[in-house]
């Protein structure tokens, strides 16, 4: 009899062993998907920040009248290349996305600039950055959705020790309603 | 997440499927082999099946880390320029990114036909082909569509089936042929004395030969059109944008014309079937109806 319960108790810590082993690699790996998934969202940022002096001097020359709106373009770039932080860098990326769609919404109204090679082969490579970030963040939010479902729900939750659950990264929304404006066709 | 578990379902079962049928093949194979033996020369029969038996399974495991290089020159794909194809290139990134996968190589099929496919062996050994038609003719959320499509073939492990079916089935059509091609040539040629086995044997060689690529054929009717359905949802579940694949669909429905000549053996690899004119579906295409996968995707 009592060999019996010391089997069954046994058993039992074995089992809970395992469970504990494997729950506690999941959540580890989740947590590293979402790391490495930041970096990919970063990588893209900073090709995107890496292409804007190049924009500045293009456009400079032919939008002499909008110097505010250049200007945004430097600071939010400035900005982003000083941040530190996850929240402080999307923050920033986010200014410098719209700052630049400020500036190629004016450029509208120069012909020249429009017309300028250059001008027009950093729109496009922009843009296609822009789609970049769009899906590295839409997989980061995966992935932290996926994090968040294993630390909050049983039994994820017993081994997930003091986890909290991480931030979602909010998207602008005009990015994803409307793509059909913001990636017009070559 | 029942979707998840459907996923990692599909990814067991085309991982095991690709073994089965290794198995088949190689048995179809030296069964042939045999029959081609036995009909040269009836003492050589054995050693023939011996060295049939051998020769499939070099060449099970040749098909399993060659094949997608064969069926890449089958349809006459070329790698895609870098420069050339930059926007495609981007795309495919972007979804490779939100996909969380390793980025396949880019190959471009020369046609008019809006048309696509991927092969490989697992997600770090694919490829995705492309034909000139689908980058022309359509806009970037349809190639979106399309190409995220591909990229969840590549994520179940489908290419890895699908190449093979490919591959090997093409090899055991040819092999038959030239079986059938033998019998005549011995019948006709060689004066025997043909004993009761000896024509049990043909006969059976003989009906092998004529069944065994029907068998390979309804393989490969069965194994495509679950799979279609499943990588539209998942590929839309990439872009989040159902009606980018739904508009390229109706676009694929409305400008193709089969201009895309490419083997009957591949065609199951393609997005939509690129030997068909999409005026009657039957039952046996590889491919699920246009309109139903149309349907489907409006209304997620």
């Amino acid at each position: 009899m009592i060999e019996w319960i010391i089997i069954i108790i046994a058993l039992a810590i074995i089992g809970f062993a395992i469970m504990a082993i494997y729950y506690w690699n999941r959540i580890i790996v989740l947590e590293n998907t979402i790391d490495n998934s930041w970096s990919q969202i970063d990588v893209q940022l900073k090709r995107r920040a890496d292409l804007v002096p190049n924009l500045v001097e293009t456009v400079k020359g032919y939008m002499k009248h909008e110097k505010n709106a250049i200007k945004m373009v430097t600071q939010s770039r400035e900005k982003m290349m000083k941040a530190g932080s996850v929240g402080a860098k999307i923050k920033a990326g986010n200014e410098l996305t719209s700052a630049l769609k400020t500036i190629f919404a004016l450029a509208e109204n120069y012909p020249n600039l429009k017309a300028n090679e250059n001008f027009k082969a950093l729109q496009e490579e922009l843009s296609a950055i822009e789609n970049k970030i769009a899906y590295a963040r839409q997989f980061y939010n995966d992935a932290v959705l996926r994090y968040n479902n294993m630390i909050t729900t049983i039994p994820g939750k017993f081994f997930a020790g003091k986890r909290k659950p991480r931030q979602y990264l909010t998207i602008q929304a005009a990015e994803r309603v409307t793509p059909k404006v913001s990636f017009p066709e070559a | 997440m029942m979707k998840k578990i459907n996923v990692y379902d599909q990814i067991s079962k085309n991982k095991r499927l690709s073994i089965i049928l290794s198995f088949l093949v190689i048995l179809t194979i030296s069964a042939l082999g045999y029959a081609i033996g036995y009909i040269y020369h009836p003492d050589l029969a054995f050693f023939a099946f011996i060295l049939a038996i051998a020769m499939a399974i070099l060449f099970s495991i040749g098909g399993y880390y060659y094949s997608d290089k064969i069926v890449l020159s089958a349809v006459n794909a070329k790698k895609a320029d870098p420069v050339k194809y930059k926007k495609v290139y981007d795309l495919l990134e972007g979804l490779c990114i939100g996909a969380g996968m390793k980025m396949p190589k880019l190959y471009i099929i020369d046609s008019p036909d809006i048309n696509a496919f991927a092969t490989g062996r697992d997600p770090e050994h694919a490829a995705i082909g492309v034909t000139t038609g689908a980058i022309e003719k359509l806009n970037k959320l349809e190639l979106e569509g399309v190409l995220a499509h591909e990229l969840s073939h590549i994520k179940n492990y489908d290419i890895r089936f699908m190449t093979l079916v490919s591959v090997l089935v093409g090899t055991v059509i040819i092999l038959s042929e030239l079986l059938l091609r033998s019998f005549y040539w011995s019948g006709t040629s060689r004066e025997r004395d043909k004993s009761g086995i000896e024509v049990i044997f043909i006969i059976a060689g003989f009906l092998l030969a004529l069944i065994a690529p029907l068998l390979m054929k309804l393989i490969q009717f069965a194994i495509s059109r679950k799979r279609e359905y499943l990588a539209d949802a998942q590929g839309a579940l990439i872009t989040r944008y159902p009606d980018g694949l739904a508009d390229a669909l109706e676009k694929i429905k409305k400008e193709n014309k089969g201009r895309l000549k490419v083997s009957k053996a591949t065609m199951h690899l393609f997005i939509s079937n690129p030997l068909r004119k999409f005026e009657a579906e039957s039952l046996f295409s590889t491919h699920p109806p246009i309109d139903k996968r149309i349907k489907i995707l409006r209304s997620m």
